[in-house]
């Protein structure tokens, strides 16, 4: 019996996505990955080579945060349905409420904030820093190599 | 065939707009994605979303991809041999919620393949020796491949170190 480690992988769509397919798709080879994401109305998708499981979220932003609600609910189902080990984020809103999801469950978390932050923590990393078990910066100067860990970069 | 896209989130005007004006002015072939914009070009062809096929499809024909800031369409434009020029949104036009792009378009155009316009004038020099434009040398994967080890590792140990 040797099952994979399964894994949510979950972000908003755009650059977020692009930037959690880069990451989590060489590591389907070693886990279960199963991903979620907003179903946006274009997706420059990096595509993993066969039948990966996407869950449609509602798409939700600091901007949208009526829909906040409903794509709590969803990430809680997916949660329960798929009861993953880890669950990996890239950002942003619905990374948020899965980390906090994460957090009660316990599911262990990882936030992996966009390369698109260079000067300081995005807005939501700052938000789930003390909540996720593992807080990562693709920027050398922003890790204190203690909270959020400089480990590498999608580029 | 040049390719001009926005994201989905916000609009972009200020750069539609310039690469109309761009498209009425000289002979190419030009197809924007505009998302919620409230100025519709008259000489590019214009959609406001597209399709994920027909959006990586625009990418890879395109003989220069035009962008907004975005990480996304850096990262497709690389992956397309497309050489990309970015223009940064501008939080004092209203064009995003904060000014990220405008740091973000510094390192971006250190990114071979990547050219950043901060201004329409640079936008259309570049766009007038798009011979000159260079497309991404052979993707380096190292911190990729450092930050997905790395991770595996964490997920199997819990060890950070």
């Amino acid at each position: 019996m040797n099952k994979k480690i399964k894994i949510l992988a979950i972000s908003s769509p755009g650059g977020h996505w692009i930037q959690l397919n880069k990451i989590c798709n060489p590591m389907e080879q070693q886990f279960d990955v199963v991903y979620a994401s907003p179903s946006a109305q274009y997706k420059s998708s990096t595509q993993s080579p066969s039948g990966k499981k996407i869950y449609a979220i509602t798409d939700a932003s600091a901007d949208s945060k009526l829909n906040l609600i409903p794509v709590t609910l969803q990430i809680l189902m997916i949660l329960i349905r798929e009861r993953p080990n880890t669950i990996i984020t890239t950002g942003a809103a619905p990374g948020v409420m899965a980390v906090l999801l994460g957090k009660f469950l316990p599911i262990k978390t990882i936030w992996i904030d966009s390369i698109a932050n260079v000067k300081r923590l995005s807005r939501s990393g700052r938000m789930v820093k003390k909540h996720a078990n593992l807080v990562i910066t693709q920027w050398e100067d922003l890790s204190d190599d203690k909270t959020i860990l400089y480990r590498g970069s999608v580029l | 065939m040049i390719f001009v896209a926005v994201g989905t989130q916000f609009s972009f005007d200020r750069l539609i707009k310039a690469m109309d004006e761009w498209a009425r002015d000289n002979n190419e072939e030009v197809i924007a994605q505009i998302a919620g914009g409230e100025y519709t070009p008259q000489y590019a062809k214009w959609e406001r979303f597209l399709e994920g096929e027909q959006y990586n499809h625009y990418i890879k024909e395109a003989s220069v991809f035009v962008s907004h800031a975005g990480m996304g369409n850096i990262i497709s434009a690389r992956n397309n041999n497309t050489p990309i020029i970015v223009m940064n949104r501008q939080y004092e036009l209203g064009e995003h919620r904060n000014n990220h792009q405008a740091d973000g378009i510094k390192w971006m155009a250190e990114l071979s393949g990547v050219y950043a316009a901060p201004t329409q004038e640079i936008l259309y020099s570049l766009l007038n020796d798009t011979q000159a434009l260079q497309v991404a040398n052979s993707i380096d994967t190292k911190k990729l491949d450092r930050l997905t080890q790395f991770l595996g590792d964490y997920i199997k140990t819990g060890k950070t170190a």
